[in-house]
């Protein structure tokens, strides 16, 4: 077999997409700028922050050359916002992905751009994870595509810097309980937006519409139920099969009755002609 | 060129994607959409892939070059290039494994008409053709020849049942719209058309999802 995976990407598959996501370190030592293949990495002259994609970052923290600023959105004020909306505001929805970078446009003051949008037509249109929304400077409140993986593998790897980023603003707690509260956070949500995606299945019973939109939802939550929802969506459709070649011929043979009702008009008219 | 563009070259705060990015992202955006797709998509145009493969080329030389000289300095630098280069090796290897998995499953399908066989690489057409050619031989030296000569073809289509298994098109996919469009799905039901916006994730069958994948308005996920 040439290979041996269902279709559709597998957990470890969108764990590796997810090392591509940029975050932003504080190095600790300088290193020189590396040619890599995806391009040159900034030059690392501490206390300057750099962006460096996570498996660098992560590799970098190993080895104690760098720490790593964790994004805004891991933060435990943004992380019960996100709680709070997703069960308040909207207790069916997943909350909005993070918008797009904008960026002011220096020939017109005060008019605002994206910065990837199809400034011409032929640039690739990014998107994750080659959107920084990862980076110290993304925005709060927002879940990135990536984000359960990105908080995984930061809380793993990189514990301290997210409870010194998070004891900062309540300096009460202490670096280990720091992290036990993201954890327990992020474990709540996860279970909110799990819960969603179960009930979404619902919608998928009845998934006579042909669309079904899930703004909002992560990679891992996608790739967790992605048979499971494939299954029922191919399911519904060979069920239905016959329902629907019979609608499809009805609504041929109205547009057909429409078509011919000028049509044969016009012959009637040519044969009076005649 | 405009005066528009010339302005943008020299203005410093335009931020071009850089051409080794822009690959890495239609590189991963291939592997994604292969990886989820039922049927084989085009071979990706505009030389993508053979200014990678040469990007790797150049990249091991240099990987190469380096060992030679064992300053812990550039050690380290070594050590991320290496780890770097495994993860473009394991992005290009396991797309063209996946593609090569359709392939396999579907080969008579994808050689039949020459707008499928557009899709193959020069190599994957190749291996394709032999491929099948050997298997239908064995076929035939172990079990096809006892059989009348008008039955011993793999493509006969003749009786209104054809033998060439295609890949079913109506499998649904998850897409995520990159811009803001109308995008109108099929169902048992009813048809829809609902005003997508950009960065939502959708269901719907892969047959509706095709355009708007091939006109870049939208990707697998």
């Amino acid at each position: 077999m040439a290979l041996p995976l269902p279709p559709g990407l597998t957990h470890a598959e969108v764990a590796f997409l997810a090392e591509m996501e940029l975050v932003t370190v504080v190095p600790r030592q300088r290193l020189e700028s590396i040619d890599l293949l995806a391009g040159k990495t900034p030059p690392l002259r501490p206390p300057h922050r750099a962006d460096l994609p996570l498996w660098l970052a992560l590799l970098l923290k190993k080895q104690r050359r760098a720490n790593i600023v964790p994004p805004p959105w891991l933060h435990p004020s943004s992380l019960s916002a996100l709680i709070h909306r997703e069960t308040k505001e909207h207790p069916t929805a997943f909350s909005d992905p993070p918008p797009p970078p904008a960026r002011a446009d220096p020939s017109r003051p005060g008019i605002a751009h994206r910065q990837d949008a199809y400034n011409n037509s032929t640039d690739t249109p990014l998107s994750a994870p080659f959107r920084p929304s990862c980076t110290a400077d993304a925005p709060a409140g927002y879940l990135p595509y990536h984000w359960q993986e990105v908080a995984e593998a930061l809380l793993a790897h990189a514990g301290d810097d997210v409870a010194a980023a998070a004891a900062s603003s309540s300096s009460s707690s202490s670096s280990s309980s720091a992290v036990g509260e993201v954890r327990g956070l992020l474990r709540d949500l996860v279970e909110v937006r799990a819960a969603k995606m179960r009930s979404s299945t619902a919608a998928l019973e009845g998934f006579g519409g042909g669309l079904m939109s899930l703004r909002g939802v992560g990679a891992l939550e996608l790739a967790e139920s992605r048979a499971f929802v494939l299954a029922v969506v191919d399911g519904v459709r060979k069920i239905g099969a016959s329902v629907e070649a019979a609608r499809r011929e009805e609504e041929e043979e109205a547009r057909e009755e429409e078509d011919e009702g000028p049509a044969g008009r016009g012959e009637s008219d040519e044969e009076m002609g005649i | 060129m405009d005066i528009d563009d010339i302005l943008r070259e020299v203005d410093p705060t335009f931020h071009a994607v850089p051409q080794e990015k822009r690959d890495l992202q239609d590189l991963t955006r291939a592997w994604v959409a292969e990886r989820s797709a039922p049927e084989l998509l085009p071979w990706p145009a505009n030389g993508l892939f053979e200014r990678i493969n040469d990007a790797i080329k150049r990249q091991i030389e240099k990987v190469e070059e380096m060992t030679g000289d064992m300053d812990p300095k550039t050690n380290f630098a070594l050590i991320v290039i290496q780890t770097e280069l495994e993860r473009y090796r394991y992005l290009v290897r396991s797309f063209l494994r996946a593609r090569l998995a359709k392939i396999d499953r579907h080969a008579l399908h994808y050689l039949s008409t020459d707008a499928l066989r557009a899709r193959l690489s020069d190599v994957e057409l190749a291996y394709a053709t032999r491929h099948q050619a050997l298997l239908h031989n064995h076929y035939l030296s172990s079990f096809l020849s006892a059989f009348p000569a008008n039955l011993q073809n793999l493509n006969d289509t003749a009786g209104g049942m054809s033998m060439i298994d295609a890949p079913d098109l109506e499998t649904a996919v998850f897409i995520r719209l990159l811009k803001d469009t109308v995008v109108a799905g099929r169902g048992v039901d009813s048809d829809a058309d609902v005003d997508g916006r950009e960065s939502d994730i959708m269901i719907l069958r892969w047959s509706d999802a095709k355009p708007l994948v091939e006109a870049g308005s939208a990707e697998l996920v």
